[in-house]
């Protein structure tokens, strides 16, 4: 109530001033007064009391509201923080070209869905779920993209990721994809729990430089990272060793796998072969994800001209109410008055003698 | 003068009147002229010039007879006159100039008849610009016109009853208690015990306003014209019902009390009637 208090505000705070005015009312009736030789004639009446007192409050009420109104009140934005189950997902998703394939590493053709679509119908399933995740969408091919940032807006999260299935191009820079995927989370107290979800269909030689500055971010952050990788038909697997010399630039994905061990963050890899595993993925990490978090909630700035307008609307209308059931004594005499004429001229004096 | 056409208020004082004066009311002495009242032995009124011959002669004791004959005396009538600021009020009639009209017609017929006629005004206390001192003269009814249209009606209270009955002293007097009676019960008592020993005629100023003319729905905001403050009365039927069931009961109580210290109120309330005033003197 007293925070509420704090965030009230108005445009001209001059105009308040008049405020005192609104007690006008408790001095001065705009009902018609009738004079009478003694109040204390009319019996007490708890109904008259009342609705006299709600009169006069509907006069305060007008007035104050009016001028509250013509200060123009408005209530401040917040931000405010509350604890909420659900995690801070970054999302980064591979859109290089080869997304655009199925899984079968074909052009989708019929009713078949590409890589990205898939991921897409899933990834947007599971965004909103819960009502307190908050998401970020990065995309990366040789360049990463912020699409959103970290957002409790789960629809401006589900046109991003509506908009992931617009063809790929180009290759998969994942080093640079996932540093922007880590900045996404921004200062956040450190019992947020956080995961990172990568969503790639291969991975890329990380150099070591980038590798030094990205174990940094992990070892900072320290999400809980997920790798769903959208394994085409045939091609390696994450954990199979290359026939010939194992090296980063022969394999690596299980290079890139490699190295997300070595991070010590909690870590798992999901290999998808089709659109059942990608979903049966997604569900794994919704319900691994389930830790308190605080959020923040935006309040925006609210106009309560309209409201204050409201108010003294009720006051008007109840002084409009009372004026019109205003009885008049002066009218009943009017209306009484040629009735009573014949009754005062009465019969004769029967006796007149002194 | 009043209107000429404006018929006389007929009053009769209540029982004999002391005082040696020659005027319209029956006396308690007995005089020389006037109505045949009795007979009385010689010895008790020896007044040779009315024995009666045919009584001395029917005596089988041979007492002798004189005839006595009612004196006719004056009387005073005074009006009390409320001065209050609740006379103000203006509902079927004007409330002020009812009473006016009521004092002025009783001037004139007092002073018409050779009775003299006296006014006193009160609030708080007496208020000497309206004291008229008991007159026979003819212009009478015409001061007493210009004193009343003359005095604001302002008071709060009407203590000032009480302390105008102290300025009537001597005889017993016809004394016209002008008001609506909105006292306090004590006061009323008081006024009227103070007063007991006049023959004293309550005259109420009532108002169809103030009951049977209340309506029966509506909003009203009472302000009391002796400031006692204002208040917001919801009229519906079943409040009009005791607002006229309190009325009621004030006036009968008004009723008890005036009628224990001599004649019952008359409520003149509308129009001003002469008749009806007379009609009530005569008739209790």
């Amino acid at each position: 109530m007293n925070d509420a208090l704090a965030r009230f505000c108005v445009d001209h705070p001059g105009l308040l001033w008049l405020l005192p005015l609104a007690l006008l009312p408790l001095l001065v009736s705009a009902q018609r007064s009738t004079p009478v030789a003694a109040i204390a004639a009319g019996p007490a009446d708890g109904l008259s009391r009342a609705i006299g007192r709600v009169v006069r409050a509907g006069g305060i009420l007008s007035f104050a509201g009016l001028i509250l109104a013509l200060s123009g009140p408005y209530r401040q934005g917040e931000t405010i923080i509350r604890t909420g189950i659900g995690a801070q997902v970054s999302i980064l998703i591979d859109r290089s070209g080869s997304m655009n394939e199925t899984f079968a590493g074909r052009q989708p053709s019929g009713a078949e869905e590409s890589k990205a679509a898939a991921s897409r119908r899933l990834l947007a399933a599971f965004v909103g779920s819960r009502a307190h995740d908050q998401f970020a969408v990065t995309a990366f091919s040789t360049a990463p993209m912020l699409v959103v940032p970290m957002t409790d807006r789960h629809d401006a999260v589900r046109a991003a990721i509506a908009a992931i299935d617009r063809p790929g191009l180009d290759y998969t820079n994942i080093a640079r994809g996932l540093a922007m995927g880590l900045s996404q989370f921004g200062p956040a107290s450190p019992a947020t729990s956080r995961a990172l979800l990568l969503v790639s269909d291969g991975a890329a030689v990380i150099d070591p430089r980038a590798q030094d500055a990205l174990r940094a971010a992990f070892t900072r952050l320290r999400p809980n990272l997920y790798w769903l990788f959208l394994r085409t038909k045939g091609s390696p697997s994450i954990s199979d060793r290359p026939a010939g010399e194992d090296t980063p630039q022969a394999a690596p994905e299980r290079h890139l796998d490699l190295f997300f061990r070595s991070l010590r963050i909690p870590y798992r890899a999901f290999e998808a072969e089709g659109a059942e595993a990608v979903a049966e993925a997604i569900a794994q990490i919704e319900r691994l994800e389930r830790d308190p978090i605080p959020y923040t909630e935006q309040r925006p700035r609210r106009d309560l001209t309209g409201l204050a307008y409201g108010l003294s609307l009720i006051g008007l209308l109840i002084l409009v109410a009372a004026k019109l059931g205003e009885a008049d004594l002066r009218r009943v005499r009017a209306a009484s008055g040629p009735t009573a004429k014949p009754r005062a001229s009465a019969p004769e004096p029967t006796r007149l003698a002194a | 003068m009043t209107d000429a056409a404006q018929p006389d208020i007929v009053y009769r004082p209540r029982g004999r009147l002391p005082g040696t004066r020659l005027g319209a009311h029956r006396g308690r002495d007995a005089g020389g002229l006037g109505t045949f009242r009795d007979q009385v032995p010689f010895l008790r009124m020896p007044d040779a010039r009315r024995i009666d011959v045919r009584a001395t002669l029917r005596d089988p004791f041979e007492g002798t007879f004189v005839r006595r004959f009612e004196a006719r005396t004056l009387v005073e009538v005074w009006a009390l006159f409320d001065l209050t600021a609740s006379m103000r009020f203006s509902g079927e009639a004007d409330r002020i100039g009812l009473a006016s009209e009521l004092c002025v017609a009783l001037a004139a017929s007092a002073t018409r008849i050779g009775d003299a006629f006296g006014l006193i005004g009160c609030d708080e206390t007496v208020r000497e610009e309206a004291f008229l001192p008991a007159s026979r003269a003819r212009g009478r009814a015409s001061d007493v016109a210009r004193r009343l249209a003359a005095t604001p009606c302002t008071g709060r209270r009407a203590d000032g009853m009480v302390q105008a009955a102290r300025r009537l002293v001597g005889p017993p007097k016809m004394v016209f208690l002008i008001s609506d009676f909105r006292w306090p019960e004590a006061l009323i008592t008081r006024v009227f015990s103070s007063l007991s020993r006049h023959d004293l005629v309550p005259v109420v100023l009532g108002d169809a306003a103030e009951a049977e003319g209340l309506p029966e729905w509506g909003l009203l905001e009472l302000d009391d014209l002796e400031g006692a403050g204002r208040r917001v009365v919801f009229m519906r039927p079943a409040l009009r019902r005791r607002w006229i069931a309190r009325e009621t009961e004030r006036a009968e109580t008004l009723r008890r009390i005036a009628t224990a210290h001599g004649r019952p109120p008359f409520r003149l309330a509308g129009r001003f009637d002469p008749d009806a005033v007379s009609r009530h003197l005569l008739g209790s």
